[in-house]
């Protein structure tokens, strides 16, 4: 069991060490502070057209539009009560997309750094365990991870292995969850950087070329580490779905009558 | 040879993600109602196989720049 916890650490600590130039805490600090500015500053553009009865405004009918397509989504994969977690999830995704686009024109950004994404994946485990053991019930939560009910003599047998790599790939979601953004965003930054070795004799950078793929990454890393977060969440809140159809179909007959 | 190794998981998640690209656009041109759903089960098989040749850099990476120097 040591050696697959260790397996996580040792997979980090790999991870750390393919970047030995390290920028420190404060350029993390400052690229965040853009970010967040951005962020801020595109989200009070949006605010100031919410009076009007059609959204004429630019930012808010984009915003209008990102939120429709993440309700979509986490209705589509959730389910009914899918429309709760949408702050958690459009936060999620904002931090991101405007961290992945500030990784496009500066050298650094919070989502290249390892340990940013580390705490970003850790608070999406950290929430899906905490909805699970809302919706479920702190026993009801961990006995979803025993598995199936079984009997006699399996159950002493299978049901204990079942629990613990269950534990354990709750574990390493936040690994896998971290360590593929960094991967995809650092990974740019690195092959940006070898494709402008290549051109330095005759001065073109051939590493621009690149960025219609990085364009494509910002958008599809952004959704991704969403999707996932929606997919955990739709697996660790699956039992209270039913009640939740059933309370709907109740309203509805209600409703019709 | 570490660098082969690399060369031989670049190759394995290549041949992976062509397939799962493969069968979600067949899906597609046969049933275009339900491209919403291919696209979002296509995006969550990519990024399980993406992750894959991840993890092999970070493990091998640090190994293969200690060789080359």
């Amino acid at each position: 069991m040591g050696d697959i916890f260790s397996t996580g650490l040792t997979t980090f600590a790999a991870a750390e060490a393919e970047a030995p130039e390290h920028f420190g805490i404060a350029a993390v600090a400052f690229y965040l502070v853009l970010v967040l500015g951005l962020i801020f500053l595109a989200l009070g553009a949006a605010k100031k057209g919410l009076k009007q009865r059609v959204f004429k405004n630019f930012w808010t009918s984009r915003f209008e539009q990102l939120y429709l397509f993440i309700e979509g989504m986490c209705v589509g994969i959730i389910g009914a009560h899918g429309r709760k977690y949408v702050p958690m999830i459009i936060t999620f995704w904002l931090l991101i997309f405007f961290g992945n686009v500030v990784a496009l024109f500066f050298p650094y950004s919070p989502t290249a750094d390892l340990s940013f994404n580390l705490g970003m994946a850790l608070i999406s485990m950290f929430y899906v365990q905490y909805e699970g053991m809302r919706s479920n019930g702190v026993l009801g939560h961990f006995g979803h991870f025993a598995g199936p009910k079984l009997g006699g003599a399996m159950a002493l047998l299978i049901t204990p292995v079942i629990f613990c790599i269950e534990i354990v790939s709750e574990l390493m979601k936040n690994v896998s969850l971290s360590l593929r953004l960094y991967g995809n965003i650092h990974g740019g930054h690195q092959a940006v950087e070898a494709m402008n070795q290549l051109g330095t004799k005759f001065y073109i950078p051939f590493g621009e070329f690149l960025l219609p793929i990085k364009l494509l990454t910002v958008v599809v890393q952004a959704m991704i580490f969403t999707l996932l977060t929606c997919v955990y969440l739709s697996l660790v809140t699956h039992h209270s779905e039913e009640h939740d159809d059933h309370g709907h179909a109740d309203d509805h007959a209600l409703a019709a009558a | 040879m570490d660098v082969i190794g690399l060369g031989i998981a670049a190759l394995g998640v290549a041949i992976g993600l062509g397939l799962i690209g493969f069968a979600a656009m067949q899906g597609m041109a046969r049933q275009p109602e339900a491209i919403g759903k291919l696209q979002v089960s296509m995006l969550i098989a990519l990024a399980f196989v993406e992750l894959v040749f991840l993890l092999t850099l970070f493990i091998g990476g640090p190994a293969l720049k200690t060789i080359v120097k």
